[in-house]
Order: structure tokens, then sequence, then C-alpha cells
């Protein structure tokens, strides 16, 4: 393995305690209300809080808190493409990067990036890009970064919205706002038509506080002119 | 006004100095104090690469490489130091948008690396001719036990010590330009190894001009 | 037209405040930014804080893990800091390993740790030569407006405090403030500077002092000299500095133990 020479190193291996901490393996409710006390098979979404315009040197940012989950959102750009070889000029060049915090997640997580961290990148790329009119930003390139500052499930869901809150509070077009949620497991056909239904009414549950929020950052930004 | 811990004379270790020891590069210089010994080499003023460019001034790269082994974080941080401090003295903006390289290699570490690694780097900043406000010297303090100040310690020294200091001094005042300090200690003993350093650095100072009369007599 | 100014001569603006004895953005010389500090906010790790010096913003969260102890140091624990400064806090940092100024910031809180013995190493031990922790404080910088070094350090003594191991807890800290200054024109002194002061100044200085207001760094990597008598006022205010962040420190990890 290549040792990491751009960080202070701690010792070649280490075990978390909870390893070692005899409990049974948590066996998930087949029926009834979730462990959380949520209903099953409805659009029981977790208590969300949203902000926007936290971080005062990027161009749009937004944080967002569902349950444990925690995320922050900045956009940057448009401004000149870093490689000039890439330059398309009829258009723009999104690019995300997703990264979790090493404290983020039950086992402490690496600094460098894993390939969990790039797929979700790829994904958070793909969920934005149809979105934003690139076509209005030539030559240029927006970066979209997200940080997971604690991973209590449904990451990539809740990226997608910070993102999209992000690139609105940075004055970047987009044609719609949108807002992600996620539901795992194995699926067969019939429940993931079902699933993504579901999906669908939660995201609208959503739109409401995500416009609260936009709304809120803008009156910041821009005070109603006052009678003087 | 100043006591100097019982000994007035600062002691420091045999110096020893060779310019143009290196033919590739612009400037070059080793530097031993007593068994620690630095070669240092001087690039430019060259061509930059674009996102290094800086449109008012040439851009410095300091790149320490160790004895064996990779750079590692504390190499790191004591290239910002190097860096910064010869930032400070070069006339940076006499080039601007070309880039500057300064590669330190250190060959033995027998305590006050940092020190070295500044005198070299003047050495060589020196030889390749290039333009500066003030000459900077390297001194490392260390505090023992018995809050004793050794100067130019030695690496068991330093292993024994409870504090331990480099600064760098400008040659024009004699301010203190850059510090980089260990351990724990008082105000007192941070204005006393200021004023010892002060004191070695005339005689750096003076080892400098020595070296640079004796190589220019032989070449002139 | 100020706003123009401001960008065409960054300098000269910032001169002309200096002469009134004041900042751009309204403060003294020697005037820290509003520091507020939040601990325990995330769960997933076993010690965290979240501090915001002006705009700035750093959160610290700590990890303990098990381990071997090496064979030199049997009895001796690990820490190991880390500063990240992602391309999220601010346009000039890329994406990818970390770069020299994290690198340095990294070397300067493992100097820090060292120095001031905030923690003792031995204290983590658990069996000699057999098992003991290691304690990964990884502190992550959120919003990149100057002075990030003493939010690092605040960051990561509320975190310290907050963090409980399964069996002992950490109460050995010695509390350690450090405080920036910025040297404008090779004359006037600036505390706390922001990102915009950072880049304009041309010269650094971090003095970190502990309780007992002995100094444990005096960290000033190169730039324009600085004379004794400039020295001597940054370290009287950077002693001021730390009782007043022993006070906040103090009160937060007071507060949340009252709401437990």
């Amino acid at each position: 393995m290549p040792t990491d020479t751009k960080r202070v190193r701690g010792p070649e291996v280490s075990q978390s305690p909870t390893l070692f901490l005899c409990k049974h393996a948590a066996v998930l409710p087949s029926h009834g209300p979730r462990a959380d006390g949520r209903q099953r098979d409805q659009v029981d979404v977790r208590p969300v809080f949203v902000r926007c315009g936290l971080v005062s040197q990027a161009k749009g940012s937004a944080y967002i808190e569902a349950g444990n989950t925690k995320l922050m959102c900045c956009v940057y750009g448009p401004r000149e493409m870093e490689r000039k070889d890439e330059t398309d000029m009829k258009c723009g060049k999104l690019t995300t990067d997703m990264r979790f915090a090493p404290f983020s997640c039950l086992e402490r997580g690496s600094w460098i990036q894993g390939s969990q961290d790039k797929d979700l990148s790829l994904m958070l790329h793909e969920s934005l890009q149809p979105a934003v009119c690139l076509h209005k930003y030539p030559r240029s390139q927006i970066e979209v970064n997200v940080m997971v500052l604690e991973n209590s499930g449904s990451v990539l869901a809740h990226a997608v919205t910070c993102a999209s809150l992000a690139l609105a509070d940075a004055g970047i077009e987009i044609l719609n706002q949108i807002s992600g949620l996620q539901s795992d497991g194995e699926m067969t056909e019939e429940t993931l038509t079902a699933g993504v239904r579901t999906c669908i009414e939660g995201c609208y549950k959503l739109y409401p506080v995500i416009q609260q929020a936009l709304t809120k950052a803008v009156r910041r930004a821009a005070p109603p002119p006052s009678e003087s | 006004m100043m006591e100097v811990c019982g000994s007035t004379n600062v002691s420091l270790r045999e110096f020893g100095c060779e310019q143009t020891l290196l033919s590739r590069p612009d400037g070059s210089a080793s530097f031993v104090q007593g068994d620690t010994s630095v070669i240092a080499a001087v690039y430019g003023p060259a061509e930059v690469k674009v996102s290094k460019e800086i449109y008012d001034r040439a851009t410095l790269e300091v790149l320490i490489q160790p004895k064996v082994g990779l750079p590692s974080v504390r190499e790191r941080s004591q290239e910002q130091c190097v860096r910064e401090t010869c930032e400070a003295s070069l006339l940076l903006t006499l080039h601007p948008r070309s880039s500057l390289t300064l590669v330190l290699q250190l060959i033995h570490d027998d305590g006050s690396r940092l020190a070295c690694f500044l005198n070299a780097a003047c050495m060589a900043l020196m030889d390749a001719g290039l333009p500066m406000s003030c000459l900077f010297c390297g001194v490392t303090c260390a505090i023992n036990a018995d809050s004793e100040i050794i100067t130019d310690p030695t690496a068991a020294q330093e292993k024994e010590s409870r504090a331990l200091m480099t600064f760098a001094i400008d040659s024009k005042e004699q301010r203190v330009m850059m510090s980089y300090t260990k351990g724990s200690f008082s105000v007192h003993e941070l204005q006393q190894c200021i004023a010892v350093s002060q004191k070695a650095s005339e005689n750096i100072f003076q080892f400098y001009r020595d070296s640079v009369r004796r190589r220019y007599s032989k070449n002139l | 037209m100020a706003a123009g100014f401001k960008i065409a001569e960054p300098l000269e603006y910032h001169r002309s405040f200096l002469k009134e004895n004041c900042r751009p953005d309204g403060r003294e010389l020697s005037e820290f930014r509003t520091t507020t500090l939040n601990i325990g906010s995330i769960s997933t790790a076993d010690g965290s804080a979240l501090v915001k010096v002006g705009n700035t913003t750093v959160m610290c969260g700590i990890k303990v893990e098990l381990t071997n102890p090496l064979v030199e140091a049997p009895g001796k624990g690990f820490i190991v800091p880390n500063v990240d400064l992602p391309p999220l806090c601010s346009s000039r940092f890329r994406p990818g390993p970390p770069g020299e100024q994290a690198q340095a910031a990294s070397q300067f809180i493992a100097d820090v740790i060292e120095s001031s013995e905030v923690i003792q190493t031995e204290d983590l031990c658990i069996e000699r030569g057999k098992l003991c922790w290691v304690l990964y404080c990884d502190m992550m910088c959120v919003d990149y407006d100057g002075n990030v070094l003493d939010a690092c350090i605040i960051a990561l003594l509320a975190a310290l405090k907050n963090t409980k191991l399964p069996e002992v807890t950490i109460n050995k800290d010695t509390g350690s403030t450090r405080t920036s200054f910025c040297v404008f024109d090779d004359s006037i002194l600036i505390v706390d500077p922001t990102a915009e002061e950072e880049g304009l100044s041309t010269s650094h200085l971090t003095v970190v002092t502990d309780e007992k207001e002995r100094l444990c760094v005096v960290h000033k990597p190169g730039g324009t000299p600085l004379s004794a008598e400039k020295l001597q006022e940054c370290i009287g205010r950077a002693t001021a500095r730390q009782r007043e962040i022993q006070k906040l420190v103090d009160k937060v990890v007071h507060s949340v133990k009252t709401a437990q």
C-alpha cells in the first residue's frame, strides 16, 4: 500500500472500539413502524432543515440537515475553464465533487477518496446535469462541491437537494428545482414503481421547505428598499 | 543588560561552505555545521507554469529532500518557513512572471537542520546572483533541563532539550524574520534566545563574508 | 465608487483605513471577530466541535480507535491531527491531495499538541506494549476567511474536551490558544486577519500560549522582519486572547454538561 506522505500519519492499523462491543446485530423490523418511529409504505420524510448562503467565500452555498444526516454544498463559478484543451465553445462544464469527512461515518473513513465517493460524485453529476442551463455559460465551468459532515442514510438524495439549492443561491440558471429521496434494497418491478411514486410524493413535500429557504436567503441578500 | 546565561561568547560548531559546486544549477552551495550538512541548488529565473504565474513578481518554489524516503508533512512545513524567509529578502518584483526553484538536499542531520537549510539557501541564492534586499541566516537555540541556552545544538542535545527555537535573522538590522519553536518556554527565555541568536548571527554573517571573499580571491 | 477602488487598488484601500486606525470591516486593529463555538454536534464522531471566527468556519471531529503501540515507545498512544482545506471552503484550493498550506497547517497543529502537552500520549496507553488509543483529529475548514489556524486550535481544543474514551475520560488538558497577527507595510500590526488581509500583508505571526501563560509556539514563517518591541506587544495580546477563549470553551463545555 502506498504511504500517504502528505498528511500526518498514525499507526499502520487500528480498529474501532465498536468492533469489540458484544452487540447482537440489529434486525430491522419487517412489520409496523420503522426503527425511528416513522411509518412504513408512506411518505414519511424526516424533518428537514435547510439554509442558504452560509459560506462567505462561495458563490452559492447551502446546508441541509435531515434527521442526523448533515451536509454542506458550495458552488463556485461560472469561471474560466481550467483545462484549456477541454474548452467547449457552446456549452459550459459542470464538475461535481462529493466527499465524506473522515468523522462522518461510524467507521472512520480515510482521507483518500474511495470509489464510493467517486460513484456518488458521478450520480450527483448525472442528476444535476439536465437541470442546469449549461448552454448559457459557454466556455466556463461550474463547480459543485459537496461535503458530508455526518452520514445517517440517504446521503445522495440530500446531496442532490442541497446542490440544487446552492446552485440557485449562486444565481446560476437552472430549469427546475430538484430534490431527491432515496429508497434502498432489492426490488422487484412492482415495488420499484411503488418506490418511485413514494419518492416523488416525498419530493413534493420538500419543495415548500426549499422555496422558503431560498426566499429567505434572497431577502437577506437584497433587503426590500426602505422608504426614506 | 541581557545576561546570556553565564557565558557571553556564543559557541557555534565548525562551519564550512562551498559555493558553485554543482555545474547544472544557476547557483549552488553546500553548508556544513558540525556534522549537519546540506546542499542547496537554485534554478532560475526561468519560465513558469501558467497555473503558478504571478503577474507582478517571480514565483519561488522550495523543495526539501530528506536523506532517505519521500518528503513528508514535516518537510512541507519547513519548506514554507524557508520559502517565506527567502521571499522577504529576495527582490522578486524584478523578475515578474518567472519561476525560481530552490532545492535543498539534506546530506546528514545532526541537529539544527532548519538553521542549516536557511544558511545553505542564502549562500546558494547569493551564488546565483539574485538581487536581494538583505542576507539572512538561521540560528537554532535549545534550552536544556537546567535552563541553559545552547546555540547550534547537536541532535543529542536537541533530544534532551526542553524547548527548541530556530530563528532567521536579517543582516540589515538583525531583526527576526522567521521563528519556529517547539516545547514551552517563558517570554523572558524567548527574549534571551533572540538576543543570543542575534549575537550568533554576527559570527555567521562574518563567516559568509569570509567564505565569499576567499572564493573570489581565488577566481580573480 | 468605494467598491471599484477596493478592486482596483486593494492595498491602497486597506492603507486608507489603517491610517485611521480601523479596518474595512469596522474593527479596530487589535480587535477579534466574534467567535462562536458549538460542541458535540456530530453524533458519528467521538468528539466534535464547530468554531466560527467571523466568517471562518472550522469543524473538528475526533475518532477514537484501538491499536498497538510502537516498539520504540511501548507506553505511548497516538494523536494524529490533520487539517483539510477542501475546495469547498474557498476557490483558491483545488481538489485532490492536500496542498502545501494544508500540510504545513497539519504539521503546525502536531507541533502545538507536542509542545503544549495538551494531551500526554502516555495517558492514551491501555496496556503497556500491547494496546493503546489513537485519536484521529480531523479538522475540516468549511469556510475560509483568514486565520484558519486560530480556528483550528480552538476547534481541536473544544473537541478534545468533548471526547470521551469508553473507559477513561480525557481531562489532562492544559488549554492552549493561539493568536494570529498580520504585519502590514512592515509596521502596522493587526490581529485576526481575514483572507483578504492575509493576502495583502507582508508577514504573519502566530503565538500560542497555555493556561500558565507560558509560550508554546511562536511561529513566524518568514516575511518581513519584526523588532523585539512588536513581538512583545503580540505576546501580550495573545495572553489576553488566551483567557477569553479559555472562558468561552469552559462556558460551552459547562452548558453542554448541564444540558445532558
